[in-house]
């Protein structure tokens, strides 16, 4: 199934655009929209496993499971420096 | 209060007269004065808060120079908070300005911001803003985060119980990141600045961007609604 992601901050760079459309299989995990996504864009390889990830507007743990139209957003790792 | 020193901005008509008489009686409290802390402090005394306290245990060191306000090199070695409680006060002599150079733990954090209207995050570490976070919900206080990494920021103002708090936004990140953060030097003062503009939203009872997301180098910006988590383990239903 394809499915539009939503891209934020640097990772809009990557994708030269606000929005991504990703193949992923029925069934799958927003961990493996991660894994689509940095498999497209490896430059975000090192926030896999931190990204920040939405799934229909609230934050989502990577299990949760991906339906057809769900608005999935990606964002880079809040950040902690101060 | 001494309009006159406000003249332009109570011609801002977001802001006017009203405004700044609110903030002459508003106490905000500001955790860490560091990069993001200093130059935030430097604002809100400018602006005319009546009140701020800043919390800070750590001295002044050569490599916070670059991207801090107020500071110099002379005062390398002395306390960040007695610092800018007297910069602070000479900017304007109006503000009541604590420094306070005290470490925040947990036992002692109520007693710094009970009385607070707002805390503003200039700390640099998640385990501490999980503390502000925690506190924040408890005594029903709202507080803004704001992080910087590299050419980063993130900034999200918190209304406990009506919007996403730091537990809704931060599961996945680990509580620090090991070895010291690159930051580039404009970044703490323009992400401050934006912190600050949502202090005084809150402080106004104006409603909240949401996350916000802006890199400097690249001049991306960007503003994420999102909803509160209802299974959050801090602000969710229990």
């Amino acid at each position: 199934m394809i499915i539009t992601v939503l891209v934020f901050g640097r990772y809009k760079d990557f994708a030269g655009k606000d929005q991504i459309n990703l193949d992923i299989s029925i069934g799958n995990t927003l961990r493996d929209v991660v894994d689509a996504f940095v498999k497209v864009y490896p430059a975000a390889e090192k926030d896999k496993s931190r990204m920040m990830v939405t799934k229909n507007k609230m934050y989502a743990s990577y299990d949760a499971i991906v339906s057809n139209g769900d608005e999935i957003t990606l964002s880079p790792p809040v950040v902690s420096g101060g | 209060m001494n309009l006159e020193r406000y003249r332009r901005q109570i011609l801002v008509k977001e802001f006017g007269q009203r405004g700044q008489e609110t903030l002459s009686k508003k106490n905000i409290v500001i955790i860490g004065g560091g990069g993001l802390g200093s130059n935030s402090a430097n604002i809100f005394v400018r602006m005319g808060i009546g009140t701020i306290d800043i919390i800070d245990k750590d001295t002044i060191d050569i490599t916070n120079l670059h991207r801090t306000s107020l500071f110099t090199q002379e005062d390398v070695g002395k306390s960040k908070a007695l610092i800018l409680e007297e910069r602070l006060h000479a900017i304007n002599p109006e503000a009541h300005i604590r420094g306070i150079n005290q470490k925040i733990t947990k036992e002692n954090i109520e007693s710094f911001v009970k009385n607070a209207d707002v805390i503003v995050d200039g700390t640099d570490s998640v385990s501490l803003r999980h503390l502000i976070n925690n506190v924040s919900l408890h005594y029903n206080i709202p507080w803004v985060y704001a992080g910087v990494y590299e050419t980063v920021g993130m900034i999200m103002g918190v209304l406990p119980q009506k919007t996403p708090c730091f537990q809704c936004i931060s599961q996945n990140i680990p509580e620090s990141i090991p070895g010291e953060i690159p930051v580039l030097g404009s970044l703490p003062a323009t992400i401050a600045s934006i912190q600050c503009n949502e202090t005084i939203k809150l402080l106004l009872g104006k409603p909240l961007a949401g996350l916000i997301i802006y890199d400097v180098w690249d001049q991306c910006f960007d503003v994420m609604n999102i909803k509160r988590n209802p299974d959050c383990p801090v602000c969710g239903k229990k």
